[in-house]
């Protein structure tokens, strides 16, 4: 078992606990008869904490080695810190700054920064990819936030 | 007889010119999906929802229902032309479909994949117009007792094949189950892991869920390694017929791979890609050149090809008949069903004939527009390729966000598809298959209802899942499925010792 398996595992049965927690707090018996709302997570908790503790004791000890590209070079952690931001991002301007806006920011970013696309090609298709598909989908009668400008 | 006539009647309607429309709108859309890497069907099915919202739900699933096994055949184009499989399924084409091309006989790869696939397709229709009905009228003996055992067996079938450990498939199913309990309590109404976050009180949606882990799970995989992909070549597209002497091979592996395809459709938990792969390694075994597979030989595209199709048809039978889908894009179009007021199982039969008929008519009409449609076309789906990835995930992304916000107007559900796609990101780097976490997301409210509605009509007694036979048959197969996983997860020195001491 690698490190980086024993991390899993244990957070995996420190979600089971979590779960277990939870449930506690929720009904387990029901109002009629049998189960109530915190029955079946209670025991699914039990479920995950118990196969999570099983599978670290299972593998204790037994060596094996990690996949050679298992962690991402310093560019492809920050390529993925980028895509994680951009989109984080999004959800905070969407409703603030409307849809068309928000994805012209976003898509620029994304083209111009992760693309390295030229800037004509960036402005074209961010225009594409924001106001062109707001046009497109309102079409489709698909409701999408316009934020402070109505965009 | 009476399926023959309800057929009829779902002709009329799967015929008229807008459902036509929407059908080969879904065929397009859903071969795009197939043709671009890094989209699977899952993905891209649950991408395109928004698109039907304001269709009246034949219309929608119609479209949805096309773009899912128009996805199964786009995936297929790249492979033949590029060597780029455009979804699992695909990849086995590869092999031989690839080496014909270098040859100059793409045309009649992609030619054979399409009349396999055609035919696959159409027989498993078949299949479900001959199983629907009485398969759903045995599902209407089911109570709630029988519906719980029946949903243990699907999912221990998912769990049991979904990857290489049965206990990490064990965990994500549980991890899928906890997140369907999320929300209000169906029973009573009570509030359950809401953490005080309002939206959570509506429970989690498949919708982002679904694009988080496939779609942008996917993104960040590939933006490990680069996001500039090289502009591939296409190759040139002329003949789309096999050669006289190639036709009896076809037929054979054609006849093969719609049987194959066709049952493992049934079986819950098994993919379209297990039905490509099992059925090249028949074809390699029954063919009296072995040897020759890998270098592009027609029988090695045509059997493939065939149980793709004729697996993605018949994969809808448990969903129509039963409630039980069988894989995550299966998934979705319950998810999409239900969305549009349809409970997926037995009394759909019955309380919606027009609709069921009408969208298995369309499976049928489907693949007649998949053939017309995509043999003159393939150069120009080749074309696609030449769009660099890191432009094309940009309007993946865009099309996540629209998906994922239009579902219920809700910056939340966005913030959700993010959470799910960094959860499946992980997922992913420690081969967590997702696929059981996605079925259990979608059948545990069914599940919980079941169980609980059982105990509440047994007054708390749980022999009732064991006294009535169909539920306790269910049960025993469970069991059985599991244990069988369990026996194969054991080591193979623990087993043979096993056997030792029994003799």
């Amino acid at each position: 078992m690698t490190t980086v398996d024993r991390i899993s595992w244990s957070a995996l049965s420190l979600f089971g606990v979590f779960v277990i927690y939870e449930s506690l707090q929720i009904k387990y018996y029901g109002s009629d008869f049998g189960p109530g709302p915190g029955f079946f997570s209670f025991w699914l908790g039990v479920l995950v904490a118990a196969l999570s503790a099983i599978e670290i004791v299972r593998t204790f000890g037994k060596r094996v080695p990690l996949p050679a590209d298992f962690f991402p070079t310093r560019s492809g952690v920050a390529r993925i810190a980028c895509l994680l931001g951009a989109l984080v991002a999004v959800v905070f301007l969407l409703t603030r700054l409307g849809y068309s806006l928000t994805m012209l920011l976003f898509c620029g970013f994304l083209l111009r920064v992760l693309g390295k696309q030229p800037w004509w090609l960036t402005v074209v298709l961010a225009l594409a990819g924001s106001f062109g598909t707001a046009y497109i989908f309102r079409q489709l009668q698909v409701i999408l936030p316009g934020g402070w400008l109505g965009m | 007889m009476e399926a023959l006539q309800h057929l009829m009647g779902g002709f009329a309607t799967a015929l008229s010119p807008l459902n036509l429309l929407f059908a080969t709108i879904g065929c397009i859309l859903g071969t795009l999906i197939g043709v671009l890497p890094g989209l699977g069907p899952a993905a891209g099915t649950a991408l395109l929802i928004p698109i039907t919202f304001k269709l009246e739900p034949t219309s929608a699933i119609i479209m949805l229902a096309a773009i899912y096994y128009g996805a199964m055949y786009g995936g297929t184009i790249t492979s033949v032309l590029v060597n780029v499989p455009g979804e699992a399924a695909s990849v086995v084409t590869c092999l031989d479909g690839y080496e014909m091309a270098k040859r100059g006989r793409a045309g009649a790869a992609l030619g054979i994949a399409a009349i396999g696939s055609f035919i696959g397709g159409s027989v498993a229709t078949l299949g479900l117009v001959v199983m629907a009905l009485p398969l759903s009228r045995f599902a209407l003996k089911f109570g709630p007792p029988e519906y719980f055992s029946l949903i243990l067996v699907g999912l221990s079938l998912v769990m049991a094949l979904a990857g290489k450990s049965l206990t990490k498939a064990l965990v994500m199913g549980i991890v899928g189950l906890i997140f369907s309990f999320v929300g209000i309590d169906p029973i009573e109404g009570a509030p359950r892991f809401d953490f005080g976050i309002t939206p959570l009180l509506d429970g989690i949606r498949f919708v982002p869920v679904v694009m988080g882990f496939f779609g942008i799970g996917e993104i960040l995989m590939n933006a490990e390694k680069s996001l500039a992909s090289a502009v591939v070549e296409e190759g040139k597209v002329s003949s789309f017929l096999p050669r006289r002497d190639e036709w009896r091979i076809c037929a054979s592996s054609i006849n093969r791979g719609t049987w194959l395809g066709f049952f493992l459709g049934l079986i819950p938990g098994t993919n379209s890609a297990v039905a490509a792969f099992m059925s090249y390694a028949i074809e390699k075994k029954v063919s009296r050149h072995p040897e020759k597979f890998g270098t592009g030989i027609i029988e090695g595209v045509a059997g493939p090809e065939t149980a793709n199709n004729s697996y993605a048809n018949a994969a809808l039978i448990p969903l129509f008949t039963l409630g039980i889908p069988g894989s995550p894009t299966v998934a979705i179009l319950m998810g999409a069903l239900i969305m549009n007021g349809l409970t997926p199982g037995p009394l759909l039969f019955s309380q919606h004939a027009t609709f069921v008929w009408a969208v298995i008519a369309s499976l049928y009409i489907g693949n007649v527009i998949l053939l017309i449609l995509n043999l003159p076309l393939v150069n120009v789906w080749a074309k696609l390729l030449k769009i660099p990835y890191n432009i094309l995930v940009v309007f993946i992304l865009v099309f996540c966000i629209i998906g994922a916000y239009s579902l219920n107007n809700s910056v939340f559900d966005v913030g959700m598809m993010i959470f799910c796609g960094l959860l499946g990101y992980v997922f992913k780097k420690l081969d967590f298959p997702l696929a059981p976490a996605i079925l259990t997301l979608i059948l545990g409210p069914q599940m919980e209802r079941s169980l609980r509605e059982s105990l509440s009509l047994s007054q708390g007694d749980y022999s009732i899942f064991f006294t009535r036979p169909i539920s306790l048959v269910l049960l025993v197969i469970t069991a059985i499925i599991f244990l069988t996983s369990a026996w194969q997860a054991l080591p193979s020195s623990v087993r043979e010792e096993s056997k030792g001491a029994q003799v």
